[in-house]
């Protein structure tokens, strides 16, 4: 599976496409990962996870509206990808597995 | 909007310059739309900063990689491609036949020339450079001071080598050669061997002359040994053996053993010869007290160093070698000699002392420069006539384009057609320099070369060079012919840039300011030569035989026995005439202010009747006669440069002045005009005339009537066979013996006649394209101008102007270059002619005329052609 094995930080790329529904380009992304996760991060990291995204299926793009702000230069849509929904869904099972798998304290 | 922040420039370059063109886009927008949003939450310190942060953060293989190409990128080189290349270029070739042979005769023109004069600049270059050792070799040079003159010899004292060799431990060994003319016998055979060369043993050690048989280091030892060349071997001996034969040689015929064969020596190597003798023939045989002679000078010596010497230093130490030696000799005689040492490979080039044969480093240049304008030229005329068929292969190149040619391809296309054009013209090029070798030789009056199977490093570099030249003159046509628009090109609505065209005519007014430069420069060179040939000599040399007659009595009785002859008017012997070498004597006679003034002056020794044979004019006191007896012991001649020096006013002051000079003592009796006894590159030096002594004068000059001259020199040379009949009939022609010594001046006007003749023609192939090329241009205005009305006279004359002009331009650039450059040529002689004006005209009107004849190939047929059919087509 290694496919479609997702590291934490394409995790967390993936999550703020699904999050952003349809408003997920680069610049947005990174505004939603900084105001979630409260770290700073950078543009170059968001495309190139975008990117593997992308060749792993796992997320779409479409090239759409752009605005003066910026610069009048079109915008990259992403969107997840039902593998990307499934994908997100897998992990998230694990998670929650694994979660409810530790002992509770006495 | 407001003023715009914007985030830094540099940055948003980086990211145009190294990110992939299809992502660019979207990245920029992104970084743009965070910047402006980072503005207004952190400020402009901070956004900026993350800006450039972000920036660099893409800088990953994803955003880098190239998107891939859409259709697949053909491989570089492909053989079908390339026979297609070779295979229109062929087509091209053979479709405009006329067009081809243009092109290719005069770049391989110009090729032949370049390889002929690179060969002779070559040989020129490498004389003497066989010598492994020539880095080590030095000729010992002398010059001598009196108080009147400074003597600059290239040979030096007899006692010098041996003694340098004793004294300076630096010396590995030294080696003496003297040149000289050797009567050789063996049976019936009997020669005067002008190529005679006496030298040292160490001849073989010092100089890589290879000896096929015998030993090296024995074979020059003893006297009256010989080395022949092989080519002297055969000569006398056939096929036989001659090693350890006998040879009899000079006026006293002893038998001389051959010791060795050596191959013949190059011909550009300064030890040249036909025989070597040993120099203990000479030394220690012929004249036994020479090597203590430091008053003497002799032979030509060369040391031959030890590895690591410094030259300089060596010679810092002469001074005191000399002075050890020869300081005595030196102070009685009043004069000095100083010692300098000459690197053997800059004698024949550079050195400026008197020498059998020297090269100038001066006409190198000038060659150089000639085959290098040769080529510029024939390279012009490529890239023009290229160019100028771009109208031709306009829908061509359109075509291709049309069906995906890229323009690298098309460049590339071009490129290989003008290669395979430059290889076609070098084939050509080699079989025309194989052919003009000989010639060649000849006009060099050397052998620069034996064949061009013995040249091949120099074909080889040819080959090189001009692959190099087809891909430089290739480069721009390529370049014209690739960037048509196939649109406009297959519209037929095509036009060149005025760029080009003033390119082009460029390059044509290059061409024949070069040309003219060079018929200037070849007009000046036959003016002057004429010039030498019929300047006034001061003396008669017309219908003057000079006989080699021996000596003393013998000749004397000749002379008489054909004095009766019917052709021979008159005969006088002497030791030396115009135009020969002339020994120096040391002499002392008395000048204006009443001493005795020293020097070196040239010496005349005649007979009592010379002064009048040769037409020589006593300007005062008397000539010789037989009438005073002491003439031949106590008088002497001068000229009127010796008045001169010697500080008189008037020729007539000198006369009854006393002299000494070589054991006699006496008055000068009278003094001569001064007339040209050397060349007229020289001024006319002092010289003095005495009367001859029984062991010289082996020159009967014979005046002879100009009527039955043949007859006349055979008569002569009968009654030499039936006197001497073990000796050769050798003569020669005062007035051919003279003008020799133009040889090398009338080599040059040749060399830069022919040249000239071929730069001319190569610029005028140049401009027959470009005249083609305007007149297909202007088809359509000319069929135009004659539905209109106008004449074939006025349509050729419309056609010629242009090119008119730039002939003109040509000439206005060319005339003062060329002025410039003969008049520093003419410094070289003492005796020269100005630069008449009639040259420029001539030059001028010779262009003009040349180039309109060209022109009007086109010119006349595009006029006479009927416009209907230029007109119909539209």
């Amino acid at each position: 599976m290694k496919g479609t094995y997702l590291g934490e930080f394409e995790e967390v790329v993936l999550l703020a496409v699904a999050i952003l529904a349809g408003d997920a380009y680069g610049a947005s992304i990174t505004n939603e990962i900084e105001q979630q996760m409260g770290r700073s991060v950078n543009l170059g990291a968001v495309h190139a996870a975008l990117h593997r995204l992308e060749e792993k299926g796992l997320l779409s793009s479409r090239l759409g509206g752009a605005t003066a702000e910026r610069g009048g230069r079109s915008k990259r849509f992403f969107t997840v990808t039902m593998a990307g929904t499934k994908a997100l869904d897998n992990i998230r099972e694990i998670r929650n597995r694994m979660w409810s798998a530790i002992p509770k304290p006495a | 909007m407001k003023a715009p922040i914007q985030p830094p420039r540099w940055a948003t370059r980086l990211l145009h310059w190294f990110c992939a063109s299809h992502l660019v886009n979207d990245l920029e927008g992104d970084l743009l739309e965070l910047f402006a949003q980072r503005v207004r939450t952190y400020g402009i310190r901070e956004a900026r900063r993350r800006y450039v942060h972000d920036v660099l953060s893409l800088m990953r293989p994803f955003a880098v990689k190239a998107k891939r190409e859409k259709y697949p990128q053909p491989a570089l080189i492909q053989p079908a491609m390339i026979r297609n290349y070779f295979k229109i270029a062929f087509r091209n070739l053979a479709k405009h036949k006329m067009f081809s042979i243009i092109n290719v005769l005069g770049l391989s023109a110009g090729m032949t020339a370049c390889f002929l004069i690179a060969l002779y600049v070559h040989f020129e270059l490498t004389y003497d450079a066989f010598n492994q050792k020539s880095d080590r070799i030095y000729r010992v040079a002398a010059d001598i001071k009196t108080s009147s003159e400074t003597l600059r010899y290239a040979i030096s004292p007899w006692a010098m080598a041996s003694n340098m060799q004793n004294d300076f431990p630096e010396v590995e060994a030294f080696v003496r050669v003297q040149k000289e003319e050797t009567l050789i016998r063996k049976g019936e055979l009997k020669f005067i061997e002008e190529n005679t060369v006496l030298a040292d043993s160490a001849l073989f050690r010092v100089f890589d002359l290879k000896l096929l048989k015998g030993n090296p280091k024995t074979a020059l030892v003893a006297p009256l040994s010989l080395v022949l060349t092989e080519t002297a071997a055969q000569k006398y001996f056939g096929g036989a053996d001659p090693i350890g034969q006998t040879l009899l040689l000079g006026d006293r015929s002893e038998p001389a053993q051959v010791t060795g064969i050596m191959q013949d020596p190059p011909a550009n190597s300064q030890i040249k010869g036909d025989i070597f003798v040993s120099m203990s023939t000479y030394t220690a045989h012929q004249d036994k007290n020479i090597e203590r002679e430091w008053g003497s000078f002799g032979a030509i010596a060369f040391v031959l160093l030890k590895p690591g010497t410094d030259p300089a230093a060596m010679e810092k130490k002469f001074p005191a070698f000399v002075q050890n030696h020869a300081g005595k000799m030196m102070a009685e005689q009043q004069m000095r000699i100083s010692l300098s040492l000459e690197p053997l490979r800059d004698i024949y080039l550079h050195s400026t002392r008197p020498a059998d044969e020297s090269g100038s480093a001066d006409n190198l240049y000038i060659f150089s420069a000639v085959a290098l304008f040769i080529m510029v030229i024939a390279c012009i005329n490529f890239v023009n006539l290229t160019t100028a068929r771009s109208v031709e292969r306009a829908r061509e190149v359109g075509m291709r384009k049309a069906v995906g040619a890229a323009k690298s391809a098309l460049a590339r296309q071009f490129i290989t057609e003008s290669v395979l054009m430059c290889m076609i013209a070098f084939v050509l090029s080699m079989a025309f320099a194989a052919i003009l070798l000989p010639f060649f030789n000849a006009l060099a009056g050397k052998q620069v070369s034996k064949g061009i199977v013995h040249e091949i490093s120099f074909v080889a570099a040819g080959l090189v060079i001009a692959a190099l030249v087809g891909t430089m003159a290739g480069i721009y046509p390529a370049f014209v012919l690739s960037s048509f628009e196939p649109v406009k090109v297959l519209k037929g609505r095509f036009t060149t840039s005025i760029k080009g065209v003033m390119l082009r005519k460029g390059l044509v007014t290059v061409q024949f300011a070069i040309s003219i430069v060079m018929i200037i420069a070849t007009a000046v060179v036959y003016t002057q030569l004429d010039f030498m040939r019929s300047h006034e000599l001061g003396f008669t040399k017309d219908q003057m035989l000079v006989v080699q007659a021996g000596t003393g009595r013998d000749r004397d009785a000749f002379k008489a026995s054909i004095l009766n002859f019917a052709g021979v008017r008159s005969a006088t012997a002497s030791a030396a005439v115009p135009g020969s070498w002339t020994p120096q004597a040391y002499s002392k006679i008395e000048n204006s202010s009443g001493e005795m003034q020293a020097g070196n002056l040239d010496v005349y020794r005649v007979d009592f009747d010379f002064i009048r044979q040769y037409g020589l004019k006593v300007v005062a006191g008397r000539a010789f006669s037989n009438a005073h007896s002491t003439d031949s012991t106590q008088s002497l001649m001068i000229n009127e440069a010796t008045a001169k020096v010697l500080g008189y006013r008037s020729a007539a002051e000198a006369v009854g002045k006393k002299f000494e000079q070589w054991g006699r003592k006496g008055v000068i009796i009278g003094v001569v005009r001064d007339f040209h006894f050397k060349s007229l590159q020289e001024n006319i030096k002092p010289l003095t005339f005495r009367i001859t002594d029984f062991w010289n004068g082996n020159l009967l000059s014979v005046k002879i009537d100009g009527g039955h001259v043949k007859q006349t020199v055979s008569a002569i040379e009968n009654q030499w066979k039936q006197a001497n009949p073990d000796k050769p009939f050798t003569y020669y022609f005062l007035d051919e013996f003279y003008d020799r010594q133009y040889r090398a001046d009338e080599r040059f006007e040749a060399l830069f006649l022919n040249f000239a003749a071929l730069a001319i023609f190569i610029s005028c192939l140049g401009l027959l394209g470009l005249a083609s090329y305007s007149t297909v241009q202007r088809t359509k205005e000319i069929g135009v101008r004659k539905v209109m009305g106008a004449s074939a006279a006025s349509i050729v004359g419309l056609l010629s102007k242009d090119f008119l002009q730039l002939v003109g331009i040509a000439f206005v650039i060319a005339a003062p270059l060329s002025w410039l450059a003969m008049h520093r040529w003419l410094e070289g002689f003492a005796y020269k002619t100005d630069i008449p004006a009639w040259i420029f005209v001539a030059a001028a009107l010779l262009s003009t005329l040349v180039a309109l004849a060209t022109i009007s190939f086109q010119s006349i047929r595009a006029a006479l052609m009927n416009p209907v059919k230029s007109l119909r087509s539209e």
